[in-house]
């Protein structure tokens, strides 16, 4: 690659690796679009969370 | 170069004119109708060589042609195939003679559209060795050995300052320092060493002011340079400014984003509890600017597994940041697998009073669970800079990878092939 390509490369690569971390990006799956009521801090067990009823059986040797 | 006017004779096999370029130093000279070699040294011309071949070839510069080649004018005066059998596959190459009154005879080489302009030395080279191979040192260059051979004439035309013919054979070595070739000529007991410049067919053509377009170079030549050679230096010192640049990032980031503890408490789960497993915690404050939040969770798990469902939710707003982890943890006397511990990041968290809904989960009848949830806001995302570390060390490897490559290419067709690891050795010292 030419060297002036590739210092444009490395500048914007750091460049967007500084604005993810700036911002706080992650890779994790998390869903943020729920607008949960009040009565959550009273009842958590009437909340479904999307990622809940895990119940298979996993890992072991 | 001034027009000077060429000499003529009369071929003694065909009556034919037979002009001579080379004045006194033409001591052979092919007769362009009859193809005859005729000994051009005595006024008195004699046939040494009838043209015994089928097929006369065109040369790709016409015998006549001036060309500058640097800084000097040449006018092309001789030209010969010279072939050479290798088992059972023969090669060859095209030879031009060139010549100036003032600087002598300089020769072009031609092979499949690899171009070089050779002069003769004078000066003998000395025996060296390189990388553990033999070489020629000469002009403050090392030149590795590349290959030997008996190359034999197949062709004639135009004149020379020696006595040619077809069949006449000559012990040839060939020492490389990219761009440059040092070769010895062996024959009768005499060297003749020679220095070899690479050029390629579109300087040639420049030099020649020749019609068209130069044939298109195939493979790659003996002492053709590396167009990644310049290149790689710069790319792994380009490699290694970007990296401080990197480390300088992950400097700025750990300063700026130190993590600090927004929420931690311990806990203890049971499965055979008849009660409901979800809870929230108490509230907590994340302040500062749009950013990721860790969640670690610490287990006390032994040949277990647990799932967690979380839930981030702002007290304010009610917007939840909903998510998953699990952690399972098993080993034996063969080894582990998994681990008691597992984090989370959540990313651009918006400041304000928020509060963890923990849902635990296990496998029916499992043991009692003891486990620590620990948050902390605005933490260093490692991963984005181990890929940018990944994703910078592409260039420069493609780089190296498309020069060791070129230079595999080279020698292969060698004699003293070397192994991978020195074949950036040599050239310049």
């Amino acid at each position: 690659m030419n060297s002036a390509l590739f210092v444009i490369y490395g500048v914007l690569l750091l460049g967007a690796t500084g604005v993810a971390e700036y911002q706080g990006w992650s890779w994790s799956r998390v869903n943020q679009q729920r607008v949960l009521p009040k009565s959550i801090r009273d009842n958590p067990g009437a909340y479904r969370s999307s990622y809940g009823g895990y119940s298979r059986y996993i890992g072991g040797k | 170069m001034p027009a000077v006017q060429a000499k003529s004779i009369s071929c003694p096999n065909c009556g034919g004119p037979v002009e001579l370029r080379g004045f006194a130093h033409t001591l052979s000279v092919v007769c362009p109708q009859c193809m005859s070699v005729l000994d051009a040294s005595t006024p008195e011309v004699q046939i040494l060589q009838k043209f015994q071949g089928k097929t006369q070839i065109k040369p790709t510069i016409p015998l006549g042609t001036r060309g500058k080649l640097g800084g000097t004018q040449y006018q092309v005066i001789g030209f010969q195939v010279r072939r050479v059998a290798s088992g059972d596959d023969t090669y060859s190459w095209d030879e031009y003679l060139l010549f100036n009154p003032y600087k002598g005879f300089r020769y072009i080489t031609e092979y499949n559209g690899h171009w070089n302009f050779v002069h003769v030395e004078t000066a003998l080279p000395e025996q060296s060795r390189s990388a553990g191979k033999f070489a020629m040192r000469y002009g403050g260059k090392t030149y590795l050995a590349f290959d030997s051979m008996t190359a034999s004439t197949a062709y004639v035309l135009g004149e020379f300052p020696w006595r040619v013919q077809t069949g006449d054979s000559v012990a040839c070595q060939d020492f490389v320092a990219p761009p440059s070739m040092l070769s010895s000529e062996a024959t009768g007991g005499e060297i003749t060493w020679s220095c070899a410049e690479y050029m390629t067919g579109a300087q040639v053509w420049q030099a020649f002011q020749l019609p068209g377009s130069p044939p298109p170079a195939y493979g790659v030549f003996a002492n053709q340079s590396s167009p990644y050679g310049a290149s790689i230096g710069s790319s792994w010192r380009t490699w290694l400014w970007l990296n401080v640049g990197l480390a300088a990032l992950i400097f700025f980031f750990m300063v700026l984003s130190p993590g600090h503890v927004a929420f931690s408490d311990h806990y203890a789960y049971s499965q055979g509890v008849k009660t409901e497993s979800a809870f929230v915690t108490p509230t907590f404050q994340l302040d500062g600017r749009d950013s990721n939040v860790e969640l670690k969770i610490h287990t006390d798990l032994d040949n277990n597994w647990a799932y967690f469902s979380f839930a981030l939710i702002n007290d304010q707003t009610g917007q939840a940041f909903d998510f998953g982890r699990e952690v399972s943890y098993y080993h034996d006397s063969d080894g582990s697998e998994g681990s008691r511990n597992n984090s989370v990041i959540v990313p651009a968290v918006p400041s304000g009073q928020y509060y963890l809904r923990v849902e635990p989960e296990m496998d029916t009848g499992s043991p009692f669970m003891r486990y620590e949830l620990e948050l902390r806001r605005n933490v260093p995302n490692y991963g984005f800079f181990g890929l940018a570390a990944l994703l910078l060390l592409i260039p420069p490897a493609f780089t190296t990878f498309r020069r060791a490559s070129f230079e595999a290419a080279r020698w292969r067709e060698s004699d003293y092939a070397p192994s991978m690891s020195r074949l950036t050795s040599g050239g310049d010292d």
